[in-house]
């Protein structure tokens, strides 16, 4: 059996139906319509120890609901989950000492006081040794680069240096499991960066398992071999992204520069665009490669320089949403 | 217990962060609250009993429920500000940690602000005391110790039914308030000068007259029945259903979500 085995998970919300107006409003006071949402659909799926998994959907897919029945917030409507063991929605205190959840846009620090005091309050909350903790702590001080700011009042940090501090609160107890719900959202370039390594050192290092939801893509690349996609509740795509990229990477881009005049016409080229220095092409590798192309170019004209882009994964997301009618 | 204090000790440190703002609210606290006693000072100017009762025999009664509510308001702001919590998402977070929810809620959040009028109401109550002959004897110093904690125990109890309506809505809050702002105006009282129905409401659905009635007549030896002096010890049976229903509210949370 997997470390996490999810099967057949859902959820439905109950909604109630609001209209716009003043009379529907009194409608609705005296009597409610329900919308039932069905936000988690029949969801499986198993992860292993150590993986780290990218969980990926557009907004309002299901993903935070998923996470939150994960974590033992939420209880499905039916369906069953076993992570290390435990159902976590029925063993909640014994299954959470297992496992850290880092909100991007929640903070679990005190406001006005120093992250090392939240630290120590967390210390005694989850009981961890004093030597453990020690060790842990400065480990991760170390690792996260905190040391000088550990002491400064959470409110002013920034943001890069505040979700530092949240990842740290949330592995004093060397979970098993990390939960990451968007935990770049809003840093900056090197925030990003310090926080992506660190995550894949801490997966490298000490076989935490991760779940990782987000919108930034590059943090999928960067971390996640394996990604789940689902869209309105339901599991699309599970699997390597290498694979997914494959299936869906066709388009690519060649910016060439030149002095000459092109006038070419050929199946795979989807689009030639003129610029001051040459022309950029979008071409379909599926039915002409790179080398064809540029065979079929130096014929006719001469090249000072080329440069080739593979689609920006965003944009595959995009495409892949957009296939899947989500 | 540890973390409890721990939490207290931390939401102080937040607290002192903002020093003039600390000061001033304390003082603003006190100045404000001490109307409230003058306003009953100003009613005995004309009457000088209210069924029997003397202004100082209000006093001490106004005070010890003062008292309890004013507790709960420091040591206890968590369960009152729950809403908050719920409003703001940071309950889920409190389910993500080993503990018990309760204990957890409690931590969550402290105003020693409030405790300007825990410090008014035990001087108010010194004064009505000494001005007040009681014959002191063992049985009334822990008759007076238990009001004082019944006090304490049933707002706890309010706060906390008030606290799980906010797992059903958050919305119209002001209802929760009729119970725990209002039924506090009506316990300042000694509930006897109520009419009877009252009287049967503030006894068997909200008990405060174990807090302030039965045992003020026994202190103030308006009646000898030791039952009257220990009656307080009933509104510790009176949590027991509060604690029910704020886990009830808990399940339903949890298959709802916000």
């Amino acid at each position: 059996m997997s470390f996490i085995e999810v099967k057949q998970i859902s959820k439905t919300f109950r909604v109630a139906k609001k209209k716009s107006g003043l009379k529907e409003a009194f409608k609705s006071f005296l009597k409610r319509e329900y919308l039932d949402i069905k936000a988690v659909d029949d969801i499986s799926f198993s992860i292993e120890k150590g993986e780290i998994v990218g969980y990926i959907g557009p907004n309002g897919a299901g993903k935070s609901t998923t996470i939150k029945i994960l974590s033992g917030i939420l209880n499905p409507d039916s369906g069953e989950c076993k992570i290390a063991g435990m159902t976590p929605w029925k063993e909640r205190v014994k299954y959470v000492k297992k496992i850290g959840v880092v909100f991007g846009q929640k903070s679990q620090l005190w406001w006005d006081i120093p992250a090392e005091d939240t630290f120590d309050l967390l210390r005694d909350i989850y009981e961890i040794p004093e030597e453990e903790y020690l060790s842990t702590k400065n480990d991760l001080i170390e690792k996260l680069n905190l040391k000088d700011i550990i002491n400064i009042p959470v409110r002013q940090l920034s943001l890069g240096q505040r979700m530092r501090c949240e990842i740290a609160a949330s592995l004093l107890h060397s979970p098993e499991i990390l939960f990451l719900d968007e935990p770049t959202i809003g840093l900056d370039a090197v925030s990003k960066q310090l926080v992506r390594d660190f995550i894949k050192k801490l997966n490298k290092e000490k076989q935490t398992t991760i779940i990782l939801t987000t919108h930034d893509m590059s943090d999928i690349t960067t971390l996640a071999k394996r990604i789940i996609l689902i869209g309105k509740g339901k599991v699309l795509y599970d699997g390597s992204l290498k694979k997914l990229k494959n299936m869906y990477e066709t388009e690519t881009y060649i910016s060439i520069k030149t002095k000459d005049s092109l006038n070419i016409k050929k199946k795979g080229i989807i689009s030639k665009k003129k610029n001051k220095e040459g022309y950029d092409l979008v071409i379909n590798t599926k039915l002409i490669s790179i080398s064809e192309l540029l065979t079929v170019l130096s014929h006719r004209i001469s090249i000072e320089d080329i440069e080739i882009l593979e689609e920006p994964i965003d944009k595959m997301i995009v495409r892949l949403y957009e296939d899947y009618q989500i | 217990m540890k973390i409890y204090f721990k939490s207290l000790a931390m939401h102080l440190k937040g607290e002192l962060e903002y020093r003039v703002n600390f000061i001033l609210s304390f003082l603003s606290q006190i100045l404000v609250f001490f109307t409230y006693y003058f306003i009953i000072i100003a009613l005995f100017a004309k009457f000088d009993n209210i069924k029997g009762f003397t202004m100082y025999e209000v006093l001490l009664c106004f005070s010890i429920i003062q008292f309890g509510f004013s507790m709960n308001e420091v040591f206890a702001r968590g369960v009152d500000r729950f809403d908050r919590l719920i409003i703001r998402g940071d309950f889920d977070r409190l389910l993500l940690r080993p503990r018990n929810i309760i204990l957890q809620v409690l931590c969550s959040d402290g105003d020693f602000v409030k405790s300007a009028r825990v410090i008014q109401a035990i001087i108010v109550m010194i004064v009505a005391l000494l001005h007040l002959h009681i014959e002191w004897n063992i049985m009334r110093v822990i008759t007076l110790l238990l009001m004082l904690l019944s006090a304490c125990i049933i707002f706890f109890g309010i706060f906390l039914l008030a606290a799980s309506y906010c797992f059903y809505t958050v919305q119209g809050l002001e209802v929760r308030n009729v119970f725990t702002d209002g039924g506090k105006h009506m316990a300042q009282y000694p509930i006897g000068v109520f009419s009877k129905g009252f009287v049967l409401f503030f006894t068997f659905i909200i008990p405060y007259a174990f807090v302030n009635y039965y045992p003020l007549l026994y202190f103030l030896g308006k009646k000898d029945t030791i039952i009257y002096g220990l009656s307080p010890l009933l509104v510790i049976i009176y949590l027991l259903p509060c604690i029910i229903v704020f886990h009830l509210g808990m399940k339903r949370y949890s298959s709802v979500g916000s």
